[in-house]
């Protein structure tokens, strides 16, 4: 019984030479696609800012063969927040592409949540120039800081170690280089970005384990059908 | 000091059910062509789905899962994947343990340096022993949001002066790029209660960190953060 698990994990790692943290090319239904989403950020941009940051990465060239280059506009990118730690989306932020344009609509509560979105233009947020190597921004009434346009992909990590770290061999089972060599350094990504004032996201009344008050977020690719 | 304790975990594991009600429909000024020249009609559905790093890629073991995971709504999360997250991380230390000529059965996961700092003063022992169990970690990781604090420095976990005091620990405040989520991953998931299990001594492999850092032109400190493209 024992044994039949170990062969089943070692075939399953063998049988997945890509295999990247931390969602670049996470599973094989969307990895390499235009939807593939690479990495997703939030943070406070300063201490004791009022405004929380949001980045999105989408596709990547750190890997030949993958689809990098444009945001697809069949895609609609969506940062979901759920204040209340039921892990049901009270707010979202749209993104998607139209003619070189990256527009935004929300923060809005969505009517219906789940795996099917519609995009609600009654709430536009804002949009801005998809950039190309300098960095174009725009700022919304409301103080919506907006970007779209590819940037390095900031994520590190040693995957080419890794793949041989998860497929030891009986010569090769020392583990993680120290140094070792990250793999995405040089590779770029497809960026959305916002920086957003707290106010217009709500107060979250969900806590994480020491309980300090939190946002609980995550960011979905949306395919047009 | 240790600002921890073990009760915000189960809090946060049951957390409340209060409904927070907003409304933001500000009109929005733009330099750019107003949205109503463009067609946003349609449906769109869910393909890929991230909340923290590394989630799917390392503790779902199949395609199918993987696939699943990128389609399934956090609230769902929990219920439909818990437990193969736990026999991944299991059979993760299994495979090494074949390699390392051990008997799967000796070399298990171990619980980390979380429910250390969560047991706060008191000494980890069998009567306050370490509570962050493979089931708990696993149950912890399946819900995979992202928590970022409005009002709080962000850090994804930083465990302060480590072992045995982790005087300092802090975290679960968000993700900054520079954050090394990499090696809060491996230590959490093979670092045991010290962090440092398998830090490749002692004939070990080395898998709680992947050695490797930030580069530094890869942030900028002013919007959006991130550096030009190379």
């Amino acid at each position: 019984m024992k044994k039949i698990k170990i062969i089943a994990v070692l075939g399953i790692i063998l049988a997945a030479p890509i295999f990247i943290a931390a969602d670049h090319v996470d599973a094989p239904g969307v990895a390499g696609s235009s939807a593939d989403i690479a990495d997703f950020y939030a943070f406070e941009p300063t201490e004791g800012s009022d405004n929380t940051v949001f980045i999105v990465d989408v596709q990547s060239n750190v890997l030949p063969d993958l689809t990098y280059g444009e945001f697809d506009e069949d895609v609609l990118i969506e940062i979901n927040i759920d204040l209340d730690g039921d892990l049901v989306e009270d707010q979202v932020i749209q993104a998607i592409p139209r003619d070189g344009i990256m527009y935004f609509f929300g923060p809005f509560s969505p009517s219906s949540t789940g795996l099917n979105s519609q995009i609600d233009t009654n709430t536009a947020l804002g949009s801005v120039e998809i950039s190309s190597n300098t960095a174009i921004t725009s700022t919304t009434s409301n103080g919506v800081s907006l970007f779209a346009g590819p940037r390095q992909d900031a994520f590190y990590f040693d995957f080419v170690r890794f793949n041989q770290v998860i497929a030891p061999t009986a010569e090769d089972k020392s583990g993680f280089n120290v140094p070792g060599t990250d793999t995405f350094d040089g590779a770029n990504t497809l960026s959305i970005a916002l920086e957003v004032p707290n106010s217009l996201l709500g107060t979250p009344t969900a806590q994480n384990v020491i309980g300090v008050p939190v946002y609980k977020t995550w960011v979905t690719t949306n395919r047009k059908q | 000091m240790k600002i921890y304790n073990k009760k915000y975990l189960f809090a946060a594991l049951f957390a409340s059910f209060l409904v927070v009600g907003c409304s933001n429909d500000d009109d929005s000024m733009n330099p750019t062509p107003p949205t109503m020249e463009a067609d946003f009609t349609g449906t769109f559905s869910q393909v890929d789905h991230m909340g923290r790093p590394g989630i799917n890629t390392v503790l779902n073991g199949s395609a199918d899962n993987k696939n699943m995971h990128n389609k399934t709504i956090p609230s769902n999360m929990q219920a439909t994947f818990q437990a193969s997250f736990q026999a991944r991380l299991e059979a993760l230390h299994d495979a090494y343990a074949v390699l390392l000529g051990a008997d799967p059965a000796d070399i298990n996961y171990e619980p980390n340096i979380l429910g250390d700092i969560l047991n706060g003063a008191e000494p980890t022992s069998e009567a306050n022993p370490n509570i962050v169990s493979a089931e708990v970690l696993t149950t912890v990781l399946s819900n995979d949001v992202l928590e970022v604090a409005p009002n709080a420095p962000t850090v994804y976990f930083d465990g302060g002066a480590g072992a045995p005091s982790f005087e300092g620990a802090i975290g679960f405040t968000g993700r900054k790029l520079q954050d090394d989520v990499i090696d809060v991953s491996l230590i959490l998931l093979f670092g045991g209660e010290t962090g440092a299990r398998f830090n490749g001594e002692g004939g070990l492999p080395q898998l709680v960190t992947d050695g490797v850092a930030i580069t530094a032109d890869n942030i900028t400190t002013s919007f959006p953060y991130i550096g030009a493209p190379e």
